[in-house]
């Protein structure tokens, strides 16, 4: 644990990595954004309900992509004919509240938790919808950098509401 | 939204269209197999009032599934009709509803949103009551009538009918309502198609897709029953599976219209049915668990209705409220419309009880990626149902005839029998006319 801890990226790398993606997604950039993730990551929001240790497994979530689905996910995006995108949605990002520490043990010895709090705003028919929640990430440090192992953005809402959608990337 | 609007009453041939508020919003002409439906049915908050009154207050509702609530003193709050409801197991391990208000003086009794209690006690004054709705303690109470009678006045109030079909639960705010099984009719035994799935039965899964589309709640049953969008909406899921070696026809899909507006489509061109059907995407373990699965079910239920349950896919529409997808993997999906132009959905995953975490996880797996407001798939009929939404301001008032109304014409050639192609719109054109007999209290055909 000390060993690890002494490892830890600092929080402004941490930032530096969140918001260049905002950044990278508030751009439509949706390669570059794969290209975050190492191969086999995932992406996950669980449902609202959902109890906070679930597992997608045997949880019903909103999203449990694995890196197979995630690609999926990119490729729709990338499409015009993904019609809930199309034309895309306008969101504007904050993040705020980082915080780096160690990760989990089955997570890799090369893996740290990254959480963060979020704001985003989706600008899309005449409408600006808020989604608020936080990010819990596992993310995988090399010398090339930071990647997520898992990707992972818990809405703090009771529902998804108004804006009843997660056909862009949250 | 601040549109309200007349329609226009001006008939391009055939029924003539009759004054909103007392006569049919549909017009169908079956000389020259065309129907279509007035847009401010979708838009007119006179109509959303009048629905509230005369389908939800007098219709069976699908409220949620006994699993929910699977040990005594479990409990989900949950709203139908905008009224809020608690569903819950009682000490006898009896299913109870009951309208979260409290009898005294009418303050949310519970405000939790689930959980387990042995009683329900109001903050306000600390009156309190046992699972089943008995006022068990009553503080203070010399200021009071003595003797049970006043006590069992003001117990808890329970929907005026509940019942359940094998573990689904319906309720009703009529009173005097017939039964259950009288409004289901034939649709009840799509039902049990889906709980005869296994032996010990089925549950639902943690976690509940809760979600506001801003579209009209009838969008949301035409689509279902709509296998005519498929391919155009759903291009890029379809190009996923495609890329999978998974594939999907339109072939040989049926619609079947049934009993009080519900149908029913049968989709024999999707293969690929967690525990049923295999496909290689599932892999070599669930491929014999298949095999298990199905000798079980034509034990238990023979090859007939085995081949039923097993080899056809389903999308079941039970009039008002409730879609049962039967499909890869199993989907209950509750409406609960809020305003003429918004409606929450709640979407749960139905399972066997007695399924392997591994086959859990790969139900999971197939289920999420394609349904829900965050799969490759839900998010672009949320899109069909928005845009129409969006799309039908711009006929409204129209004075031209046939400009403020959609058409639901495909193949009404087939509409003297109950079965149709399941890519044309007989199922929701059945919707629409119960719609209109229920609201209006004529059934045109």
């Amino acid at each position: 644990m000390t060993e690890t801890t002494s490892r830890l990226i600092s929080r402004a790398t941490a930032e530096d990595f969140l918001f260049a993606e905002a950044a990278l997604l508030e751009a439509g950039e949706f390669t570059a954004w794969l290209a975050l993730f190492e191969p086999g990551g995932r992406y996950q929001i669980p449902t609202t309900d959902a109890p906070a240790d679930a597992m997608p497994e045997s949880t019903q979530f909103f999203i449990a992509d694995d890196w197979d689905l995630l690609q999926a996910r990119v490729t729709r995006l990338l499409s015009k004919n993904a019609h809930a995108e199309n034309p895309r949605s306008k969101t504007h990002r904050m993040i705020t509240n980082v915080r780096v520490g160690p990760a989990d043990n089955a997570a890799g010895d090369d893996a740290q938790r990254v959480q963060a709090a979020f704001v985003i705003h989706r600008i899309r028919d005449g409408r600006i919808d808020q989604y608020l929640g936080r990010f819990d990430h596992i993310v995988a440090v090399s010398e090339a950098g930071l990647h997520y192992r898992l990707r992972k953005s818990i809405l703090a809402a009771e529902q998804l509401r108004p804006g009843g959608r997660l056909s862009f990337i949250v | 939204m601040t549109v309200i609007d007349e329609p226009n009453l001006e008939s391009i041939g055939g029924t003539p269209v009759r004054v909103r508020g007392s006569e049919p919003m549909i017009d169908e002409n079956r000389d020259t197999n065309t129907f279509r439906v007035n847009r401010s049915a979708l838009r007119d908050p006179d109509v959303f009032s009048l629905e509230q009154e005369r389908i939800w207050g007098h219709n069976w509702l699908y409220l949620g599934h006994e699993s929910e609530v699977a040990t005594p003193g479990d409990f989900k709050v949950r709203s139908l009709g905008g009224r809020p409801l608690i569903f819950c197991r009682d000490e006898s391990s009896e299913i109870q509803v009951f309208l979260n208000s409290c009898p005294h003086r009418g303050t949310a009794l519970c405000r939790e949103e689930a959980g387990n209690a042995r009683f329900f006690r109001c903050f306000y004054h600390a009156w309190t009551f046992n699972t089943a709705g008995e006022l068990i303690a009553l503080p203070g109470p010399e200021g009071y009538p003595e003797g049970d009678d006043f006590r069992d006045r003001l117990s808890l109030r329970s929907v005026p009918q509940f019942e359940s079909l094998r573990g689904f639960v319906f309720i009703n705010f009529d009173e005097h309502a017939g039964p259950l099984r009288e409004h289901l009719g034939n649709a009840a035994d799509y039902i049990e198609m889906v709980a005869d799935h296994s032996s010990v039965g089925m549950e639902v899964l943690p976690g509940t897709q809760r979600y506001t589309v801003w579209g009209n709640w009838k969008l949301t049953v035409e689509n279902a029953m709509d296998g005519y969008h498929f391919a155009p909406t759903h291009i890029t899921f379809l190009e996923y599976l495609k890329r999978t070696g998974y594939v999907t026809s339109d072939e040989g899909g049926r619609n079947v219209r049934l009993d009080n507006g519900h149908s029913v489509l049968l989709l024999t061109g999707h293969s690929g049915r967690a525990g049923m059907q295999w496909e290689p995407r599932f892999g070599e373990e669930e491929r014999l668990r298949i095999e298990a699965n199905r000798a079980e079910l034509t034990e238990r239920l023979g090859p007939e209705r085995t081949a039923k349950i097993a080899d056809v896919s389903r999308i079941l529409f039970v009039f008002p409220n409730l879609i049962l997808f039967d499909i890869e993997a199993l989907s209950i999906r509750r409406l609960e419309p809020t305003a003429a132009d918004r409606t929450d959905v709640d979407a749960w995953e139905l399972a066997p009880m007695d399924e392997t975490p591994a086959a859990r996880a790969m139900r999971n797996r197939v289920l999420v990626s394609f349904i829900g407001p965050g799969g490759l798939a839900t998010p672009d009929d949320i899109e069909a149902y928005e845009a129409i939404q969006r799309g039908i301001i711009a006929t409204a008032n129209d004075p031209r005839p046939g400009v403020d109304w959609s058409d639901i014409s495909r193949g009404m050639i087939h509409d003297d029998q109950m079965v149709g192609r399941s890519t044309d719109e007989g199922g929701i054109r059945h919707f629409w006319r119960h719609w209109n007999a229920t609201l209006y209290g004529k059934d045109p055909s």
